[in-house]
């Protein structure tokens, strides 16, 4: 199977909203999500759990009011991001994750219908990432990072052909859509397919994700990474959060 | 200095056993930022610098960030948000569980004698306890030797926000060498007159006469909070503003 | 959600204070606007507004249906405004608190009932099938006078907002997409903006412009207008308060006509940047579906 892709490189920027406890703001792939963090902050009484903090997250798409597909996405990144968040630190506290879809990339083929808009499944690495960056700008402790990536198995000549970061008009074609997130220590974290796909088929996927997201990032010694060309599929996201981090703590710590 | 190199970490970032400094006498002290996972696993948590010091046998992760979390012995300014039967329950940061405080936790306070604090007023406080499980406690006179030591009702004035990061700057005892915040002493420089009190929870009192100059103040920690100012940049910023004051 | 953050007693009377010896926290001018910038997505219809520290985004988009059956020749318009826990943890999502209403009457008021947009040219088949332009508002930072940069982001949006081409051959209505023909401009017949003045003390004889947060907690009153570049009243609101001298009011609506023509200018010099940026991408852009917009942040 060939591997594609179809995307820009990402761009992200910290501490975007000021009153905020933390924020970011990522695009990606045409996607463009602004993420607010607060946190840990008091629980309502009946979200108080006696030894955990309470993830809430919620998603607002940019046009519409958000439905039953937004509820969806929130409770599948209110798991995951349960799980690198160290929620036994902050009992009965509450962690407020607010995801507000800015832009999504246009089909030129269709026209919309906007009013009860649903979101794609496809933008939820864009809404995982910048949920991560948030946290990573709100200072709220977390067990390791997460990069995450969406891979669609779209038909082609007859053959079937991978594209990471696949256009709305690859999803619309593609036979499944897959979305996985890995932490920084190469666990599988999330992973949400839909359509018809094999076991053999998740496998691939799997391999091309994982090789997106958990690129080892280059020690300051090896050189030989700049000239591997085996590894163009899709951007690496690993050395982008490292690198927009870098700037962060390098502007943050001017001083010492 | 007794620090050696300070890498980025991120969150679940190995730490190389070479950074971790090893003495036999004292036992290893880990700072904020820093979680152990036994047996030998010394992991961040946050995003910053990791500082080691080999004299004091401790490191943490240097980091910025805007919720204080409270911790005993902090001296912080809190706002007093109702009374109770005999205490104040009163908020450290917004949207927490409101911290306590003893009606009788002020210098020489009897029952008749104590200061009545209004809803709204401020005080200059330290925190006794905090932990994850229970509200924090705070006071306003020491314990043990009974004397406020500069604690108690802060009266009019006016409080700014700042960075927790820079509330740490200002409350280093050698602010201008290690902190690099010189504003304090170039605006006392300029002539103004202002009182100070710094709270590690990220807000600071300017009290005085002179509201201009408590206005003047305020925007100077504020942008030099919010600029990232160096100390040469906080020069020109003191002597643009105490010029457009007068 | 009574959770929010009440300001000490110290800042607010320091806050009065410094407004009586006509100085504010800032550094401004009373009559004074913090920087505004407003930055347009990629997509049509989008609207990013900051002023100061607040930040309001505003996204215009249609989709077809049919009209009311009492206005048979009208297009359908709305606006949606949310306030999320983005605003301030103090918000809850579905539950409306005194500042949404206000903003959502006062931006209904404004934009709407002033027939800033043309809803009879959104009318497609008389009675059987017409537009329906939709704004949503955001606000993602609120550092106070948001009703003034929602009013913004929302003209902007709704200027910037290109809708699908069609034609009516026969009877028969052709909806085209955006690679078939390029979307046309809705129809827009002026521009409201909206000023609101503060007050403070208690005779309410401090008039102040564009007010922080904290200014806003401290205030006696206020007052809203809406008015466009040529001097027209949309509304006034003024919702109860303390009492403000009449030749006072007058004197307001003075200056926030200079105002509005200001941010008049400012939209119109906007809209034109981003006019020219989108020629440069010349032909070619229309052309490729899958073109990759470089995000501009």
């Amino acid at each position: 199977m060939t591997v594609s892709t179809t995307s820009t490189a990402p761009a992200a920027a910290l501490g975007v909203l000021p009153r905020a406890d933390g924020s970011a703001k990522y695009s990606h792939a045409g996607y463009t999500v602004t993420a607010s963090v607060n946190g840990p902050i008091e629980a309502q009484r009946r979200d108080e759990h006696p030894y955990e903090a309470h993830v809430d997250v919620i998603v607002r798409p940019a046009a519409g009011v958000g439905g039953t597909r937004e509820r969806h996405l929130e409770s599948i990144l209110q798991s995951s991001l349960s799980q690198i968040i160290l929620v036994k630190n902050f009992p009965r506290s509450l962690i407020q994750i607010v995801l507000q879809v800015e832009d999504s990339p246009e089909n030129d083929y269709v026209n919309t219908k906007l009013v009860q808009a649903s979101l794609n499944f496809s933008i939820m690495p864009a809404l995982f990432q910048t949920a991560v960056l948030a946290l990573l700008s709100a200072g709220v402790p977390i067990r390791a990072t997460a990069t995450a990536t969406a891979v669609a198995i779209v038909p082609q000549d007859g053959t079937k052909r991978s594209v990471v970061d696949p256009s709305p008009r690859d999803v619309e074609i593609a036979q499944s859509v897959h979305v996985l997130a890995f932490t920084s220590h190469d666990e599988l974290l999330l992973a949400e397919s839909e359509g018809d796909f094999t076991v053999k088929e998740w496998d691939d996927v799997y391999e091309t994700a994982k090789d997106v997201c958990c690129r080892p990032v280059p020690t300051k010694e090896g050189m030989e990474m700049v000239l591997d060309d085996e590894h163009t599929n899709g951007p690496d996201l690993r050395h982008f959060l490292r690198s927009t981090m870098e700037n962060k703590v390098a502007s943050d710590l001017h001083w010492k | 200095m007794t620090t050696t190199e300070r890498p980025l970490v991120l969150p679940g970032d190995p730490i190389s056993p070479d950074l971790i400094p090893s003495s036999t006498s004292k036992p290893l002290r880990l700072g904020p930022g820093l979680r152990h996972v036994p047996p030998s696993d010394i992991v961040p948590v946050v995003a910053g610098q990791l500082i080691t010091n080999h004299q004091k046998n401790s490191m943490w992760v240097e980091y910025n960030s805007n919720r204080y979390i409270p911790a005993p012995g902090d001296l912080i300014i809190a706002q007093i948000l109702r009374s109770g039967p005999d205490l104040y329950f009163t908020s450290i940061s917004p949207y927490t569980p409101p911290a306590t405080l003893p009606h009788l936790s002020f210098e020489s306070a009897t029952k008749k004698t104590r200061p009545q604090l209004a809803p709204g007023a401020l005080v200059y406080a330290r925190v006794v306890l905090a932990n994850k499980h229970m509200d924090p406690e705070i006071e306003c006179v020491s314990q043990s030797t009974g004397k406020s030591d500069g604690l108690g009702e802060l009266k009019g004035g006016m409080v700014f926000d700042v960075s927790l990061q820079f509330a740490r700057r200002l409350l280093m005892a050698k602010s201008k060498e290690e902190g690099k915040v010189e504003v304090l002493e170039l605006l006392g420089g300029e002539g103004l007159a202002f009182e100070i009190a710094v709270g590690r929870n990220g807000k600071v009192w300017v009290g005085g006469e002179d509201v201009k100059a408590i206005v003047v103040v305020g925007r100077t920690l504020r942008e030099t909070d919010e600029g990232g100012l160096g100390v040469e940049a906080q020069r020109k910023l003191v002597r643009r503003l105490a010029k457009g004051m007068k | 959600m009574p959770r929010e953050a009440e300001p000490s007693l110290n800042e607010k009377q320091f806050v009065l204070q410094a407004l009586h010896d006509s100085v504010r926290l800032d550094g401004r001018e009373l009559e004074q606007y913090r920087p505004l910038e407003l930055t347009f997505g990629d997509q049509y219809g989008v609207a990013d507004v900051t002023l100061g520290k607040t930040r309001v985004l505003a996204k215009a988009s249609a989709e077809l249906t049919v009209p009311y059956a009492d206005r048979p020749l009208d297009g359908i318009f709305n606006i949606a405004t949310e306030l999320s826990p983005m605003t301030s943890p103090a918000f809850e999502v579905n539950r409306p608190t005194e500042t949404e209403v206000l903003i959502s009457r006062l931006l209904e008021k404004t934009v709407r009932r002033s027939g800033a947009l043309d809803t009879e040219s959104l009318c497609l088949v008389a009675g059987q099938k017409c537009w329906s332009i939709r704004v949503d508002v955001h606000v993602l930072s609120h550092d106070g006078n948001l009703i003034d940069a929602a009013c913004f982001a929302v003209v902007a949006a709704l200027r910037h907002f290109r809708k699908p081409d069609t034609s009516m051959e026969g009877g028969v209505l052709t909806v085209y997409t955006p690679a078939e023909r390029e979307p046309v401009p809705l129809s827009w017949l002026h521009s409201p903006f909206c000023v609101t003045w503060s007050f403070f003390g208690e005779e309410g004889d401090v008039a102040v412009l564009d007010a922080t947060w904290m200014e806003e907690q401290v205030r006696s009153g206020s007052c809203t207008i809406s008015l466009n570049k040529h001097g027209e009243i949309c509304q006034i609101a003024k919702l109860g308060g303390v009492p403000v001298e009449a030749v006072s009011l007058l004197q307001c609506t003075n200056v926030a006509l200079v105002k509005a023509k200001d941010m008049s200018s400012k939209l119109d010099r906007w809209l034109a940047e981003d006019a020219r940026r989108r020629d440069k991408g010349g032909l070619l852009a229309e052309l490729s579906a899958e073109n990759d917009r470089v995000p501009d942040m």
